[in-house]
């Protein structure tokens, strides 16, 4: 890096400055935040200690041993740990992150990378019922940012803000993934469009309109206190073996020959006066593939082409012989292919035609 | 981010040649290597911002754009990611129009929420980005006012400023040496391969995503390691500064002086960038065999006590020794023609005296970046010129009736060890500094530092490096060692190259070399595995 | 409307989600001796002649993807469903996970016996936890029944599913993006070659496949790959799961064969326009440039029809827009979608999605200006082709189309701006005190 700059730009090389002796190292100027007054509020972190004791529970280590089974290296969970923090405290406080570092065996700035990196975990606490309105395009064709705007009425809230109650947060978010209900909103994990026998729902064809946002709001008020809560991975699988190798996992890994060995496919014969041309298509993996031709009941071997191949030419063969042909794959033979009975071969399309 | 295990492979003396098409040209290149070493080993330069020699490729600043005769047309890709093949066919800007357009646009892009403070950025002189702006961009600036900039910065640090701009963190305390301007980072990545891939400890990354990435720490947790302030080096732009040279010189003010940094046996290769008089800062300089491209805090920040605490010179003709044995004892840096000179003396003294060297620091382990541990940076030279190792003079004290050290501080290294020697009657100190040993000695003569002599040394690979006087001796008067000790010998050596002379005659691997015949990155002597 | 063979939809609404269902109506039937009897070579021959190609959206053949997955390499190999459904238009993978999870699972099976793989991942978009949830009861159900772990049926055939949650990325949706995101790090996209069929997730060879691509799979191969090619074009077999949204009378999920006239998909399947006369119509998801009306009435739903007509077929997402809308609004959700899920890694792309959208911003608050138009275009030239994935392209083509084909929308914004014809004042900006 250093060779170009090299001997550049002498000429201000004689200018004769007062030399006064390096000056002590600059210390850390005043914060320009300081001076103008931050954008953003420093979101408060819990103390360390509350953080740790919070994740420290059985359940808790279950889940993680479960997940770093599945994974071949620790730090494949770390999304998974993330939400399993986000699942304890509704967002993901740093030191919930340093936590996750270390479950998952990576720095703890990779970790924040990460975590900031994905726009689903939160970096500050919201509100009970996270209210998030898709405002891409299906959405915002169908009317969503009318919608938004009588939800931000309603609230008498903006976009991102909490109500003072702590009870809703709104956000806007990309693309959900239901732009067939378009607009449609998720409510904390639940896709919505109606409230129909107390239980938010999203039917086939089924839009938000200012009515149902109303029962929406309504549904979320009286479900204050018993709000029905989400496992933050959508449950636990049972049974699984874990990934080969990972910590807690009893896997073992896929044996090499546990389906037959491959067949020689699409085996051809055609005949002209050169004798029978045979193609097939081949395994990468064929070690020996052997020809045999049909002599009354018993199959006789006429040749052994090399396994790369395209094409194999038995002099003596004629319309209607039947070849054969048999693959080896390292120590396993497979079954023959399929019979093929040799045909007259199709006479060269003449060029120009 | 993307494949960082992905280490490009550069070219070397044995690399096969083939030949490629550039601009419709064949040309003869190293064959396995990527496409932007080929061509600048062809002298054809193609501007990049996030390739490193030393790093992983991540192929993320789009400035090395070139255009590859493939099956389905011409296409751009990227010169640091492509391999060479033989027989392809590339196209360049000095014929593509479209490669120009390109890069151009790229360097468009790269500005949009670059800030404008040139003027006052450390790294003005040396930036990346007006290198590549000369080269690639030098359009006119097509955004207005109204679109304004969003400058990249980390949520906690960002304010708005007097003209109601909204601005990232500035001077942002990264730790300890470093300082980080986050407007100015382009979002190369390479700090945090240099921490994930080289220094082996991620402290460094990329938060957020699109054009609110910024590059910070854990919060809380300060950058600091043995190698941080190599993020300074390779970071193209001004984001990260180093606290030591911040606003200390205009870097096009600076000369440059190569050298050799005698503080540890793999003989790190710097820069000593100096003026008037002074050094201001130390830079590693690139040796793919030795240190590439990096060097430790330790061996970089120590030229700050280059100038402290030194020595007057003395007239040599004041030493006079005693009839019984001498022991002369070398210390770390002394040079081959230092040890030459010392040896020199020692024939003139006749069998009474005795040659050792090294020091009394313990020996560490290599660290596989840019330190071997050892901190006895000549010690393969003085194996070659014949010398015992240290301890066995500090078994042996008691035979002695003189002792000559040249820059070997026993004193200062193990104070308890060297109690032994106050039983020696007469102690010449000979010393750049005025350090410990020599307040214990009877006689101290002032000689100049390793900084300010031509010479060279073995490193710990068997490389023989070349050292280059830096201009920055506080005293004119001051001598070099070699000079001193071939004047008490009797011949004094005028000049480095008659010392290395005497090098050559008394090391057979060395005989008939001259100073021009060592390139700058070192000669390999014969029985070295490097 | 004919009556259509029904392949991934064909258990829609008839609660397949419980497993005694799904097996009632003829699921885990593939799970048998004749799959058991087949190499791996015949089942990725057998794909490859129903010429099944990628439901994702760039349309690879399937057949042709697992061919290069390389066998015995001594590492393991991994399937990893990419369930990441993000493009603007696109929502069939959540109905499909949600309707018939065990699908998918089959469909996993037999790609698996096809591959040798030990372990797949699902990899759900966040968002999508009812579709997590209901996977994770499909594959509890499906463990219990033996279709998983370990020793499948009696064979040697081992292999584990995993349900991977992700956490808000649509760059994750790019298969690179998605395996850096399975190992723990950013969903940023790598650098290829090595392509993941060779090098993928943690270095070993890697299969990403879409939903809709595995849930084919069953129908596949419990009919003759021949039936299945036989329903679409020459060039891509079957059918395809449309996704209809916009301003139709009945937007939804729709499986019809491939090369299906696009009228008919809008006036047949989606009952109509509505609101308004036919305006433009977005055959691929939101990513791709838009037909006029007229194109639109010769269009067909299929790879080499939509290509022709210099767009794409994509993921098959339908968004179609009425004559109400300003294309410069619907470009505006565009820029403010692509700058937001740019994942910062290539300069072009980092920085140019944001000045796209600053620009298309300042247009539609009414301070657009002569030349801003020009601009536009002038800097989506600078994302062609030169970036690691194809996001940029993603709104560069759409600015690129949008302002050719509707021009009028861009200038009538413009002109809302009482100056914007004045020469602009270039000022210097200087920062402040603090640098």
């Amino acid at each position: 890096m250093r060779e170009h700059i090299q001997g550049a730009v002498q000429f201000v090389s004689n200018n004769h400055l007062k030399f006064d002796g390096p000056a002590e190292p600059i210390a850390a100027l005043p914060d320009p935040a300081e001076t103008f007054g931050h954008v953003n509020k420093e979101v408060p972190q819990p103390p360390t200690k509350e953080v740790l004791a919070k994740l420290d529970t059985p359940e808790i280590k279950e889940r993680c041993a479960d997940l770093l089974s599945r994974y071949p290296e620790g730090q494949g969970a770390l999304l998974e740990v993330l939400w399993l923090v986000q699942g304890v405290f509704g967002w993901v406080p740093r030191e919930g992150i340093r936590w996750a570092a270390r479950v998952c065996g990576c720095a703890p700035a990779h970790a924040l990378g990460v975590a900031t990196f994905y726009t689903m975990y939160n970096h500050a606490p919201k509100g009970k019922f996270l209210l998030q309105f898709c405002r891409n395009i299906s959405c915002t064709i169908k009317g969503a940012p009318s919608i938004i705007a009588y939800v931000e009425k309603c609230l008498d809230i903006k976009t991102g803000c909490t109500t003072p109650d702590g009870l809703f947060t709104l956000l806007q978010v990309e693309c959900l993934g239901s732009c067939g209900n378009g607009p449609m909103m998720l409510v904390n994990d639940d896709f919505a469009t109606d409230v129909e026998n107390d239980k938010l729902v999203m039917k086939p064809g089924t839009t938000l309109t200012k009515e149902s946002v109303d029962r929406i709001l309504k549904w979320c008020y009286a479900h204050e206190k018993d709000m029905p809560k989400h496992d933050v991975l959508g449950g636990t699988v049972k049974g699984h073996c874990g990934h080969p190798g990972a910590p807690g996992a009893t896997a073992k890994p896929q044996v090499a020959d546990y389906a037959p060995p491959s067949p020689v496919l699409n085996v051809k014969a055609e005949a002209d006066e050169t004798g029978a041309t045979l193609t097939w298509k081949g395994a990468p993996e064929f070690t020996k593939i052997v020809v045999e031709k049909k002599n009354g009941s018993k199959w006789e071997v006429v040749g052994e082409p090399g396994v790369k191949d395209k094409a194999f030419v038995d002099a003596s063969g004629k319309v209607g012989d039947v070849y054969r042909m048999i693959a080896t794959s390292g120590e396993r033979t497979a079954k023959p292919s399929k019979e093929a009975v040799t045909t007259q071969k199709p006479a060269p399309v003449e060029e120009g035609k | 981010m993307s494949n960082y295990y992905n280490m490009p492979k550069l070219p070397t003396e044995n690399s096969p040649k083939v030949e490629i098409f550039v601009d419709d040209k064949p040309v003869m290149v190293p064959g396995d290597t990527n496409l932007l070493e080929a061509l600048k080993a062809v002298g054809i330069e193609t501007p990049h911002v996030c390739y490193h020699p030393y790093l992983p490729v991540s192929g993320n600043c789009r400035q090395c754009l070139v255009e590859q005769e493939g099956p389905r047309g011409r296409m751009l890709v990227i010169a640091c990611y492509t391999p060479v093949a033989p027989g392809m066919k590339i196209y360049t800007p000095a014929s593509s129009a479209r490669v120009k357009n390109a890069r151009k646009a790229t360097q468009e892009f790269m500005l949009v929420n670059h800030p404008l403070d040139c003027p006052i950025c450390d790294k003005a002189g040396e930036c990346t980005l007006q290198e590549n702006y000369m080269e690639a961009g030098q359009n006119e600036s097509r955004m207005r006012p109204e679109y304004g900039k969003n400058y990249h910065g980390n949520p906690a640090h960002q304010f708005i400023d007097a003209k109601g701009q909204l601005r990232g963190g500035k001077h942002v305390d990264l730790g300890p040496r470093v300082l980080l301007d986050e407007e100015r980072c382009v979002q190369c990545d390479r700090c945090v391969r240099f921490m994930r891939s080289i220094a082996k400890d991620e402290q460094l990354q990329l938060a957020g995503r699109a054009d609110h990435t910024y590059i910070t720490t854990f919060p809380g947790e300060k950058l600091d390691h043995e190698y941080d302030l190599c993020v300074t080096d390779v970071c193209p732009v001004g984001a990260m500064t180093a606290k030591y040279f911040r606003f200390q010189k205009r870097v096009w003010l600076l000369s440059h002086t190569p050298t050799i940094s005698m503080d540890d046996s793999l003989g790190a290769n710097i820069w000593l960038d100096h003026a008037d008089g002074h050094i201001y800062r130390v830079m590693p300089r690139c040796n793919p065999e030795v240190n590439r491209s990096w060097l430790s805090n330790t061996s970089r920040l120590a030229f700050q006590n280059f100038d402290k605490n030194r020595l007057p010179a003395m007239d040599v003709h004041k030493v006079t020794l005693g009839k019984g044995k001498v022991a002369l004892v070398a210390g770390g840096s002394c040079t081959m023609e230092d040890l030459a000179a010392l040896r020199m003396f020692k024939e003139s003294l006749g069998d009474r005296a005795e040659l050792f060297g090294g020091s009394l620091l313990k020996v560490g382990k290599p660290d596989g970046i840019a330190m071997s541990g050892d901190p006895v940076a000549n010690r393969a030279g003085m194996k070659l010129m014949g010398y015992a190792d240290v301890s066995e003079f500090m078994k042996r004290a008691s035979e002695f009736e003189s002792l000559i050290t040249v820059n070997a501080n026993l004193f200062g290294e193990d104070s308890a060890a060297a109690k032994v020697l106050e039983k020696i009657n007469t102690r010449i100190a000979l010393s750049a500094f005025d350090d410990e040993t020599v307040k214990e000695a009877t006689i101290a003569i002032g000689v100049r530092h390793w900084s300010e002599v031509q010479g060279t040394m073995v490193n710990s690979l068997n490389i023989l490096q070349k050292l280059n006087a830096c201009p920055v001796c506080p005293d004119e008067n001051l001598w070099a060692p070699y000079a001193v000790l071939s004047h008490m010998a009797g011949t004094k050596f005028e000049t480095a190259a008659e010392a290395f002379k005497k090098v050559g005659e008394y090391v057979p691997a060395l005989a008939g070399l001259t100073y021009d015949a060592i390139k700058s990155t070192g000669k390999l002597l014969e029985g070295g595995e490097a | 409307m004919a009556e259509v063979v029904k392949v991934c939809t064909q258990n829609f609404g008839k609660g397949a989600q419980d497993i005694e269902v799904y097996k009632k109506l003829g699921g885990y039937a593939n799970i048998s001796e004749r799959l058991f009897e087949m190499s791996q070579f015949e089942l990725i021959d057998y794909v490859q002649r129903s010429n099944l190609r990628g439901r994702g959206g760039a349309g690879f053949p399937t057949g042709m993807k697992w061919s290069f997955v390389p066998r015995n390499s001594g590492k393991p190999v991994y399937i990893v469903v990419n369930a990441d459904e993000g493009e603007g238009g696109t929502f069939k993978d959540h109905f499909l996970m949600m309707e018939d999870p065990h699908r998918l699972i089959e469909g996993l099976i037999i790609a698996a016996w096809a591959l040798g793989s030990r372990a797949a991942y699902i990899y759900v978009r966040g968002e999508f936890l009812p579709c997590i949830e209901s996977l994770n009861k499909a594959l509890n159900q499906a463990y219990a029944a033996g279709y998983l772990g370990e020793n499948i049926m009696g064979t040697k055939f081992c292999f584990d599913i995993f349900v991977h949650r992700g956490a808000g990325a649509y760059i994750c949706g790019e298969e690179t993006a998605l395996i850096n995101s399975l190992e723990g790090q950013k969903g940023q996209p790598r650098l290829k070659p090595p392509f993941p069929a060779v090098s993928g997730a943690w270095k070993s060879p890697t299969c990403v496949n879409n939903v809709e691509t595995i849930m084919s799979l069953p129908w596949i191969l419990q009919h003759d790959p021949s039936e299945y090619a036989k329903m679409g074009t020459p060039r891509a077999g079957g059918t395809k799961v449309f996704c209809i949204s916009g301003d139709v009378k009945n937007p939804g999920v729709y499986e019809a064969p491939l090369g299906t006239p696009m009228m008919t998909m809008i006036n047949e399947y989606a009952g109509g326009v509505v609101g308004g006369k036919l305006k433009a119509v977005l055959p691929g998801g939101s990513s791709c440039a838009p037909l006029t009306a007229e194109e639109a009435a010769v269009a067909t739903m299929d790879y080499e029809c939509l290509a022709s007509m210099k767009t794409m077929f994509g993921s098959g997402a339908m968004i179609i827009i009425n004559d109400t809308h300003n294309m410069v609004d619907l470009l505006n959700c565009l820029g403010n979608f692509y700058s937001h899920e740019s994942c910062g890694q290539c300069t072009p792309c980092r920085e140019g999605t944001g000045l796209l959208h600053r620009i298309l911003n300042l247009i539609v608050d009414g301070k657009g200006h002569d030349g801003d138009v020009e601009l536009m275009q002038s800097l989506c030239g600078g994302f062609g082709g030169v970036t690691i994935c194809p996001l940029s392209i993603s709104l560069g083509g759409p600015v690129g189309s949008y302002t050719a084909k509707f021009r009028a929308d861009f200038d009538e914004y413009i002109a809302k701006n009482p100056d914007h014809a004045k020469p602009r004042v270039q000022e210097n900006y200087r920062p402040g005190i603090f640098w």
